[in-house]
């Protein structure tokens, strides 16, 4: 990696030595980075990693305390995103930023000086050329996540950009989406225009990208063409030093359930609702139920709907045999269901709010918590009950959540999620954007939970995850079950396979 | 591990009462040393009357803020209340405790229609109450036409056991309404503070979605708040017509903003999740006191008065941003410096 | 049918449906109020509530809100007043009232954009010091006996019926609604409103636009101040009290969304005429004022309510019919293999 001063030669976009610190928190410590022109610079690292930061800095959002930007060559200061769209330099966020109440065709030339006529001559050039259909006319506010990236990137196309950002582009398509995208990248590719591409996604990594970065903690560990690396080492690039790369497999042992006679614990007839349809399913006492599946497959939405979040379209959903179906949120978590939710941001964490408040907010209509009056001791027993029991790093029960780590704010909404005594936990991408030793300590959550009798359901888009954890596995493609897998059959070529719709999957005799 | 902003914030709202009490304290030292007649207890204490109804429906107005909502319907509902009062018990006989129970019971409903619309139909609560103000003075205005006597006269004559909750004085120097205040703060404050329907109250204004994840009825607490914001304006109305003696459609009709800024200054975020009962309190006393204490002590006329508590506001709120974001006074530096052009 | 659905898609057109169906149906009831002298009154004292819905709308369109023009309607008649009552030049007076104007929406911008604090809080503050500054300046007393031509001006008609103030409030204000609409830095105020993390990515200045939506709203107050004046010919310290509720009003029944990004100039108008109207209206439909809020608030509740319904309805479907594009063709009973 050089380390010189100077832009590397023909680089479209250079950074050297770059450091950017909040108050006294040091997020940038030093980034050297190179997209040259046609390449795909594949940029890895978990949260709290520094990506979005560095992005900023060159979208001209953030100024960096140190180090310098190169354009072209050229030394440049991007003092606003004016100026950096200036340069050529555009990001697409990975929420699309759109105005919904306007059209796809205002979204995309605001800001532009060139007659209306002008510019719509080339916008519809523009998409005849990469063979895109957009119906220019509608409101941003009705649009897919998928076409609002579109309109994401029309935005920047438009611009002549030389260098575009991608930031986690596939994390909300769906697997044609994807293709999509990915055939987009390549034409990018073969203009000449330089791309960073961020993604979790390693096997991504090796299907478009022509080089890789990995980030952490403010600095790049790894940098190289693509074709200078296994995943192994891009894993490893990933984890802090001395840690090993292996979760604590003594956990996980290889011990089947006997399902001869056993009830279940929870179970979907026929069960229909937005995004799914005819789901059957069966949830076990003490297994882990896999549930695999592409994003927008619509497991999130069968959980939510499950949980009282939408409305029910037919079936039935049985939990003990009690008939629960369409029963609002609050009787699903009364009856022995609870939920972590997709989104813990969104929908799991009140930031602001302190870590007992946080960790008790199911309880608050059980008796534990008290009658009228919150019983505070009663509140701060159970709540360090889950930080001990998960190892959650906190300064005081009064720390504000939004202060803690990503790995640390799912633990919480997990205990909460437990402190109802459920007998069903539904658990929607639990490692989502958590780091790898937090990840090991929710793994082990799982199986607690599981050696204790607790139905698990398991969402999760991470094939590895639902073949190290689950005793059973379904695959949802489409909003229905296709595939149902014991254990010897769960592995990551079946998940993958069904995942993505081609058949095969074994059905499992109960 | 570091305390992060938010948690410095946070141990700066707590202290924030503390200010706020320290406020109060230099008030009085001010104003009393200006004009020692401020210190006298009859004095002092007298000047309560007038400003007792705002710190009521302040207190309840607290919780629809939390939520992240707003109530500027309020200052209407006072009237409402009064003119029920006295239209129901003078023109049809009631007994004047059940028609001060009857105000009550109007006011919850004014305020659950607009909780309805906030909570279950999605409409922004500042436009919600904002019609509400307008309706609910309007309908005030049509009961007390309903009233054989005109109704800029307004409805006197009340029984004296119930102008005397008003005019009660406990040791014969302590107003009754003084009291009320103390017994409402105290209910507000287990309300908010220490039972569960007030962690709920805060949760949802901190992240609604979230508590319905976990179970809360969010639209029900939301709606919930209204009608205590309702109900306390109800009570403001009582005791104020209890005050005066006289029955009024429109008294209240510019309290709304001298609410909403006392609910401020007490330390509750417009944002929602976050606010304290006892920030409230204090901030309603500071505006009153100097309401009281500049005319008296200074000879400040009544018409002014809206520029102190209008800047008391301002460096509060803005003293509270920079203390939030230190960076921002480095900016407006080298801001000013370059001139304004360039601030994108 | 479509162009029918498109142009109701246009909430100024809903909103014009809205006014010319109140019209009609008042005159049904009593057809006198259809008389040209009364319609043209309708417009005419609606002017200076058509400056003040302006105004407030380009701030609301940016997303925030502005509690102090009421305030700034005030002051600006207080200072203009006095000083054409004591003998100042109308170049002078208009430009001090204007000034006026400048100064509080700048005060305002700075507060809200720069300095990042809630709208709604800030303007509540200005709006108290500005209140209480009408009194410093005029000492608490009334302005009177202003010179006559300048109360005149309030009464010169064209075209028989319609005040030249409307008349010139009316132009400019769909000029500006042609720049809000049409100029690309127009169009830089609803984009703000809409999504400002958007617009700054896409190299809107956000907080400039911001500021300068508070210094064209007081402005635009601070004009109604003036035309105020003339029309009433005296100006009392609580002038204009109460104003900025009804102007935030105006612009609701004007389909201006509250929270930003949607709405227009003409619909603020349109607004401000319904908003000024309804006294009339109640009038010629025998009822007495004392109806008057009761039947706007009325009016802006069932408004907003259904707005707020309608949107709601609109985004759900939309999100449903997503979601079953998603699971792909239907099968009517389980058992149906995946494609």
């Amino acid at each position: 990696m050089e380390q010189s001063r100077n832009s590397a030669p023909g680089a479209l976009l250079s950074v050297r030595g770059i450091t950017k610190a909040f108050s006294l928190n040091a997020v940038l410590k030093g980034i050297d980075l190179d997209v040259g022109s046609g390449d795909v610079v594949a940029l890895i690292g978990g949260n709290g990693a520094g990506k979005s930061t560095l992005m900023k800095i060159i979208m001209g959002i953030y100024q960096p305390d140190g180090g310098e930007l190169f354009v072209a060559g050229e030394k440049a200061t991007l003092g606003s995103p004016t100026a950096a769209l200036a340069r050529g330099i555009y990001m697409v966020p990975q929420e699309p930023l759109l105005f919904p109440n306007m059209t796809v065709e205002e979204n995309i030339v605001v800001g532009f000086s060139e007659k209306p006529a002008v510019l719509h001559r080339r916008l519809v050039e523009l998409m005849e050329e990469n063979g895109w259909e957009l119906d220019l006319g509608r409101k941003a506010s009705s649009l897919s996540i998928a076409e609002q990236q579109l309109v994401e990137l029309l935005r920047g196309l438009l611009r002549n950009a030389q260098v575009l950002i991608l930031d986690e582009p596939t994390s909300a398509l769906t697997f044609d989406e994807v293709e999509s995208l990915f055939k987009c990248v390549e034409n990018l590719k073969s203009k000449g225009i330089g791309i960073i591409y961020i993604t979790h996604r390693l096997a991504e990594v090796f299907e478009i990208a022509t080089h890789v970065a990995i980030m952490r903690d403010g600095i790049i560990t790894l940098s190289g063409p693509v074709g200078n690396f296994d995943r192994d080492m891009l894993v490893r690039g990933l984890l802090p030093p001395n840690m090993e790369t292996q979760a604590d497999k003594s956990i996980n042992e290889e011990v089947s359930i006997d399902y001869t006679g056993l009830p279940p614990v929870f179970e979907l007839q026929n069960y229909s609702g937005y995004g799914f349809s005819n789901v059957d399913l069966k949830v076990y006492p003490g297994e882990i139920l896999g549930v695999a599946g592409v994003v927008g497959a619509g497991r999130t939405e069968l959980a939510t709907t499950i949980f009282g979040r939408d409305k029910v379209l037919g079936g039935k959903a049985l939990l003990d045999g009690a008939d629960i179906t369409g029963l609002p949120t609050k009787k699903v978590l009364a009856a022995g269901i609870n939920y972590v939710p997709e989104d813990r941001h969104l929908n799991g964490l009140f930031k602001i709010s302190d870590v007992a408040a946080n960790t008790t907010s199911g309880l608050l209509d059980q008796k534990e918590l008290g009658k009228f009056f919150l019983n505070v001791k009663k509140e701060a027993e159970i709540t360090q009950k889950y930080v001990d029991d998960f190892r959650i790093k906190i300064t005081g029960q009064d720390q504000s959540t939004g202060s803690l780590s990503g790995g640390n704010q799912q633990k919480i909404v997990i205990g909460r999620a437990l402190s109802t005594s459920p007998k069903l936990v539904i658990l929607d991408e639990p490692t989502r954007g958590i780091d790898a030793a937090a990840r090991g300590d929710v793994y082990n959550i799982i199986q607690q939970l599981r050696n204790h009798g607790v139905a698990v359901m398991l969402i999760s888009s991470d094939m590895e995850e639902i073949v190290e954890l689950s005793d059973r596995a379904v695959t949802v493609f489409q909003g229905r079950i296709n595939g149902e897998f014991a254990k010897k059959d769960i592995n990551q070529d079946n998940l993958m396979a069904a995942a993505f719709g081609v058949t095969g999957g074994k059905q499992v005799q109960q | 591990m570091k305390h992060s902003p938010l948690d410095r914030f946070k141990k700066g709202v707590k202290s924030w009462e503390t200010v706020l009490l320290g406020l109060l304290f230099a008030e009085f030292v001010i104003f009393g040393i200006a004009n020692p007649k401020f210190l006298m207890p009859r004095v002092l204490l007298g000047s309560v009357n007038d400003i007792i109804s705002i710190c009521i429906i302040s207190l309840f107005v607290t919780f629809v803020m939390i939520t992240g909502g707003i109530d500027i319907q309020a200052g209407s509902i006072v009237g409402l209340s009064s003119i029920v009062i006295g239209v129901t018990w003078q023109d049809f006989g009631l007994n004047i405790w059940v028609a001060a129970i009857l105000a009550m019971a109007v006011a919850a409903l004014c305020g659950a229609l607009s909780g309805f619309f906030v909570a279950y139909c999605g409409v922004q609560p500042m436009v919600v109450t904002l019609g509400g103000s307008f309706l609910y003075s309007g309908i005030a205005l049509l009961v007390s036409n309903i009233s054989a006597t005109a109704s800029y006269k307004g409805i006197s004559g009340f029984p004296d056991n119930f102008t005397q909750i008003a005019k009660f004085k406990l040791f014969g120097v302590i107003p009754s309404q003084l009291l009320i205040f103390a017994a409402l703060t105290v209910i507000a404050y287990l309300l908010l503070h220490k039972s569960k329907f007030g962690r709920k109250v805060f949760l949802v204004g901190v992240n609604a979605r979230a508590a319905e994840y976990s179970g809360i009825n969010s639209r029900f607490i939301t709606l919930l708040t209204y009608v205590l914001s309702g109900v306390s304006a109800s009570i403001a109305g009582i005791v104020l017509t209890a005050y005066l003696g006289t029955a009024k459609s429109d008294i209240g009709v510019t309290f709304t903003l001298p609410i909403i800024t006392a609910v401020v200054l007490g330390g509750t975020l417009s944002t929602g999740g976050k606010g304290s009962v006892i920030g409230t309190a204090l901030a309603a006393l500071v505006i009153g006191v100097l309401r009281f204490g500049l005319p008296l002590s200074f000879k400040v006329s009544n018409q002014y008065l809206d520029i102190p508590v209008g800047l008391l506001l301002l460096v509060v709120v803005v003293g509270r941003s920079i203390a939030a974001n230190p960076t921002l006074l480095r900016k407006l530096g080298i801001g000013k410096a370059k001139g304004q052009k360039n601030k994108a | 049918m479509n162009t029918l659905k498109k142009i109701t898609k246009i909430r100024e057109i809903n909103s014009l449906f809205f006014l010319i169906a109140l019209f009609a149906i008042v005159g049904m009831v009593n057809p006198a109020f259809l008389s040209p002298t009364t319609l043209f009154n309708c417009f005419n004292d609606s002017v200076v509530f058509t400056l003040l819905a302006t105004g407030i709308a380009f701030v609301i369109l940016t997303g925030e809100i502005d509690v102090s023009i009421g305030a700034t309607l005030g002051l600006s008649a207080a200072i203009s007043s006095s000083l054409l009552r004591d003998g100042s030049s109308w170049f002078i007076a208009v430009a001090a009232g204007l000034l006026s104007g400048v100064v509080v929406g700048l005060i305002n911008g700075f507060g809200v954009s720069t300095l990042g604090i809630p709208s709604l809080i800030f303007t509540l503050g200005t709006n108290g010091v500005v209140r209480g500054m009408i009194y410093v300046y005029t000492g608490g007393a009334w302005v009177e006996n202003l010179p006559a031509n300048f109360t005149k001006l309030s009464q010169i008609k064209l075209f028989g019926n319609l005040t030249i103030f409307y008349l010139v409030v009316l132009l400019a204000v769909i000029a500006a609604h042609i720049a809000l609409t049409h100029t690309r830095r127009g169009r830089y105020f609803i984009a703000v409103g809409d999504n400002a993390a958007g617009a700054t990515l896409v190299g809107i200045p956000a907080k400039r636009t911001k500021i300068i939506a508070y210094v064209l709203c007081g402005v635009l107050a601070s004009v109604a101040g003036i035309i105020y004046s003339s029309r009433i010919g005296f100006i009392t310290p609580t002038a204009g009290n109460g104003y900025e509720m009804k102007a935030i009003a105006a612009c609701v029944l004007g389909g201006i969304s509250l929270s930003g990004g949607l709405g227009s100039l003409l619909g603020a108008s349109i607004g401000a005429v319904i908003m000024s109207s309804v006294s009339r209206i109640l009038v010629f439909l025998g009822f007495s004022s004392d109806y008057d809020n009761t039947i706007t608030g009325i009016l802006l509740i069932t408004i907003v309510v259904i707005d707020a319904l309608t949107q709601n309805r609109a985004a759900t479907k939309s999100r449903h019919e997503r979601l079953a594009a998603r699971t792909g063709p239907a099968h009517a009973k389980k058992g149906g293999a995946a494609k």
